[in-house]
Parts: structure tokens; C-alpha cells; sequence
């Protein structure tokens, strides 16, 4: 495993992938304690507004932009994710490079781990520079939160993430890459708006986890570890579901 | 290796029919049929890709070195990378895979591009870098799907001769719709045609089989081959008459037999199928 792990590895390296995207959270990060800090000026500036025109602006607690920051992760941030994800493994068996690979003697456990365990660490370095950008601005801007409670954030965003990473790579274990990226952005990015839209009536959902994970820089939600038992319930349950369904499907490789 | 009663089917689709054929250690067998003839699904499943429907495959647990016919590598590894990672999927250590990987690739003759990106390869290279990996961790079997089909006359050439070099040391199972290209090395002889074998053996037997044997009598007038071939029943091509040599077993049988005629003779000579003639005979049985 640690050879198509190394592999993985190159190919994120080789792609830049390891760069933009980790780059790409950090532009998420930023962009809502600065708006939010700069956004007088900036209506002043490009606003056009009518004379005598005057407005509040809320009073934001750094929690607050922490959370924001969040909501742009969970939007465009996932789907990135996704779109990378979703082709892991069936793009390898339309294309035929996963022929050479298969016709040795591999395990499924080793092929399907390679990939997620690649794209855990990417989505880790994500969260970090995701979340650390947009601490480090809302810190000079706003003020500082509790260190345990941004770092627990921080792992339950990662742990929600790495639920997400593990049912797409097995939606691409086990269909072609067009498909398993339907559903995947169906369940994921949609999901969550759909969530949040009429999530009001339960409780216990696993879209709800890094809305509770951020709820330990306020006060702790009573749902977290319920949820979170769900979550990592669902990612061991895909994950066994994923090493299977590479197996099953290793004879559609082009030949 | 030994294949027994091998079948698969994709639906009602029937792509290959009980086929069984045993391959002996360091012998050179082709598999030859025309496209769609079930040779890729054959090697596939001899490969361990494809479940067959039905049958069995024996093969002591060796080890086995697999070319598609168009091998598809990675685009951002570069040719010792992937030769490298090849050998190490395969079971060799870091350093044994290094050192083998350095030696298949000396072996087909791409020492001089180790650090290029495989996208950057040619059709030819990309063919040898196909072999490197299929041999780099010494597999006792060696299976390749069209070697040749998709090479220019230089890189037949050099590909045969590879093979050939490598068919003292291992197994091999090539398939090919080209005959001429089974004449070079092949010990065996596998016809398949719609999933069925048709044929099979070694080549002087195949050849002895499907040659015959005739006397080919050429006139020099066109007319006259004609009426001698009406007469005696006889094939025909413009002023030659072909005479089979199970009537007439021996140059001395014919002479007298022609000399019934008194139309002028040119030139008589021995006549026998060539392997493409012999293809088309198989194939139509």
C-alpha cells in the first residue's frame, strides 16, 4: 500500500493539486473577515449610494466569521473536493492505467486505501490552511478564540470532510466517473443547502457535524457526539463498501 | 499453464467457446484469429481480470508479466518511475526493483530517456516501455496482446527480436492477426475464430496439413491451359494449371502424365500454400 501511496502522492505533486487547492481554501479563509472588516469602506467606495445614506453594521464576534469562513468551505471548497475525488478510481479503469496495476498482485484493501488515505491528507492540509487564514485575519481584525475550541472545529470539519472523501471514492469504486460525480454533488454541496433549507426538523444529521464542531467556540451543542458517531459510523461503513466494490468492479479496467 | 474448457459469456453473447490449450514452459505459442475473434478476452482471463464463465485455469501460482495492446501509463511518472513502481506492486524491494528496472529498460532500449514523462513517449517507445514493465519482475509467463499490430516495420522488427531473446528464459502467449508475424517465433499454434479454436499445433504440422502439395504447370498459351484445364479438371490462374501432387506424386508421374499434350509448356514447378493462404484455409473451415 505505501507504493500506490507513494504514487498518489506523486501524482499530487506532479498536478499542483498539493498547492491550488490548499491555496484555494486559504482565498475562502480570508475573504469573509476581510470583507466583513473592510465593508464600510468598500460600500463607501463602490457602493454608489444615495447621500445620507447611513447603515449599522452588525457587531461580529470573532466566532462568527470562523463560522462564515465554514460556510465557504462547505460551498465551493467541497465541491472541488468532490470533482477531484469522484474520478479517483474510475478514471484509472476507463483510461486503462489501472490495468497494468491490476493484473498484479494488489490488494483492494491497498488500492482503495492509497486514495483515501492521499486525499485525507490533502483535505487535512486544507482545513489547516483553510481555517488558519481565516483565524489569523479575523485574529488582527476582530480578536482572538480559544485554542482547544479552534482546533476541535478544525478536526470535526476534517472529520466531516474525510465522510465525504470516503463515500466518493466509493461512489467512483463503483460507477463510472460521470455518475459517481452526479451523486456525489447531489449529495454533498446540495445536500447541505437542502439541509440547512429544511434540516430544522431533526437533528442528528451529518451535514449538522461541523456546524456542531463549531459550536465549542460558543456553547456546546447537545447533538455532537451523536452526530459524530453517525458520521464515523457512515465512513467506516463506505470505506468496507469501497474496498468491496473496487474488487467487484476491477474486471471493467480497458484492456 | 493449462486452460481447460475456457467459456465466457457477456449476456446472451457468447465471446469465447470452451477453449482448452496447454502452454510448456519456454515455448513461444501465438493465438491467431481475426478481430473479435475472443483472443483479447482469452488473455484476459488467463491474466486473472475476467472471471471465466466456465473452466479452469492452472498455473502453479507463478508469476505473470501482462502487455496490453495499448498499454496506458500514467502521464506525470516518468519511464524508471513506473518501471520502478511496477516491480515493487510486484513484490520486489526498493533496491532489487531499482536494479531490475534499470535492466528492463537497458533491455528494450530505453536507457537513454529514464527520466522523460511517459506522455512524452512515441508510439514505439511506449511498446517497449509496455515490455519493461511486463518482464521487470521476471515473471515465468509472459502474455501480450498485439505486440506488433500497432508498430511501423522498424518496431516489428526490433519487438520481435526482443521477443525472441526473451523466449529462452520464459512463457509466452502472444496473440496476432498477422501469420507472418507468428512464423518468426512460435512453437504452437492456437486458431481462433468467433471464441472457438479452430486449430492448433506447431507450424511444420499446421504446414503440413494445409500446404497442398501441387505442381504448378504454366503454358504458354492462354488457350491451351484452358482446355487442359476443363479437360482434366484441373484449377486454373490466367496460363497456369495447378496439379495436384496426390495424382501425381513425383516430377517423373507428371512428365509422363503431360506428355499426352503437345501444347508448348514454359515452366513446371512445385507449388505450396503460402501462410496467408494457409490463414484464409483455417479461417474458413
Amino acid at each position: 500500500m505505501i507504493i500506490l501511496l507513494k504514487k498518489e502522492w506523486l501524482e499530487m505533486l506532479r498536478s499542483y493539486r498539493i498547492v491550488w487547492l490548499p491555496l484555494l481554501f486559504i482565498l475562502l479563509g480570508i475573504s469573509d473577515p476581510l470583507t466583513n472588516y473592510y465593508m464600510e469602506d468598500i460600500l463607501a467606495t463602490v457602493g454608489n449610494m444615495p447621500d445620507g445614506f447611513s447603515m449599522t453594521m452588525p457587531e461580529l464576534a470573532p466566532s462568527d466569521l470562523l463560522i462564515a469562513s465554514l460556510g465557504q468551505f462547505q460551498m465551493i471548497g467541497l465541491l472541488v473536493i468532490v470533482a477531484i475525488t469522484a474520478s479517483m478510481i474510475s478514471r484509472e479503469r476507463q483510461n486503462g492505467t489501472a490495468t497494468l496495476i491490476y493484473v498484479r498482485p494488489v490488494s483492494n484493501f491497498s488500492i482503495y486505501m492509497s486514495k483515501l488515505i492521499a486525499m485525507a491528507l490533502l483535505t487535512l492540509v486544507c482545513t489547516i490552511a483553510g481555517f488558519g487564514a481565516s483565524m489569523y485575519y479575523t485574529y488582527l481584525l476582530y480578536g482572538g478564540v480559544s485554542t482547544t475550541a479552534f482546533l476541535l472545529l478544525m478536526l470535526f470539519y476534517w472529520l466531516w470532510l474525510l465522510m465525504v472523501i470516503a463515500t466518493t471514492i466509493t461512489f467512483s469504486a463503483l460507477w463510472t466517473t460521470s455518475i459517481a460525480m452526479t451523486v456525489a454533488i447531489v449529495l454533498f454541496p446540495l445536500g447541505i443547502l437542502l439541509d440547512s433549507v429544511i434540516g430544522a426538523y431533526w437533528h442528528y444529521s451529518p451535514y449538522k457535524l461541523a456546524l456542531y464542531g463549531a459550536s465549542w467556540l460558543t456553547t456546546q451543542s447537545d447533538y455532537l457526539w451523536g452526530t459524530c458517531s453517525i458520521v464515523v459510523a457512515w465512513t467506516i461503513f463506505v470505506s468496507l463498501l469501497g474496498i468491496w466494490a473496487t474488487g467487484w468492479k476491477r474486471s471493467t479496467t480497458k484492456i | 499453464m493449462i486452460a481447460a474448457h475456457l467459456t465466457k459469456q457477456f449476456g446472451a453473447h457468447i465471446v469465447v467457446n470452451d477453449v482448452s490449450f496447454t502452454l510448456e514452459p519456454h515455448t513461444a505459442t501465438a493465438l491467431i484469429g481475426p478481430n473479435g475473434a475472443g483472443k483479447t478476452t482469452i488473455l484476459s482471463m488467463l491474466t486473472g481480470l475476467l472471471k471465466p464463465t466456465a473452466g479452469t485455469i492452472t498455473n502453479n501460482d507463478v508469476q505473470i508479466g501482462f502487455l496490453p495492446q495499448y498499454p496506458q501509463f500514467y502521464p506525470w511518472m516518468t519511464v524508471l518511475e513506473f518501471t520502478e513502481m511496477a516491480a515493487r506492486l510486484s513484490g520486489l524491494s526498493t533496491k532489487e526493483a531499482r536494479s531490475r528496472a534499470h535492466e528492463a529498460l537497458s533491455f528494450v532500449g530505453l536507457e537513454e530517456v529514464l527520466t522523460k514523462k511517459t506522455a512524452a513517449l512515441s508510439g514505439g517507445m511506449k511498446q517497449r516501455l509496455g515490455i519493461a514493465q511486463a518482464i521487470v519482475h521476471r515473471p515465468a509467463i509472459l502474455l501480450l496482446d498485439e505486440p506488433v499490430s500497432a508498430l511501423d516495420p522498424f518496431g516489428r522488427r526490433d519487438m520481435m527480436s526482443l521477443l525472441k531473446k526473451l523466449q529462452q528464459t520464459t512463457t509466452i502467449l502472444y496473440s496476432t492477426h498477422i501469420l507472418n508475424d507468428a512464423e518468426e517465433m512460435t512453437d504452437q499454434i492456437l486458431f481462433l475464430k468467433d471464441g472457438a479454436l479452430i486449430e492448433q499445433g506447431t507450424l511444420p504440422s499446421i504446414r503440413a496439413r494445409y500446404m497442398d502439395p501441387r505442381f504448378a504447370v504454366t503454358f504458354c498459351e492462354q488457350a491451351d491451359a484452358q482446355a487442359f484445364s476443363t479437360q482434366h479438371q484441373v484449377e486454373l490462374i490466367e496460363k497456369t494449371v495447378f496439379v495436384p501432387m496426390t495424382s501425381y506424386p513425383t516430377m517423373q508421374h507428371l512428365l509422363s502424365f503431360l506428355s499426352t499434350t503437345y501444347a508448348p509448356i514454359v515452366k513446371i514447378e512445385q507449388h505450396t500454400s503460402s501462410l496467408e493462404e494457409i490463414f484464409m484455409k483455417v479461417m474458413s473451415l
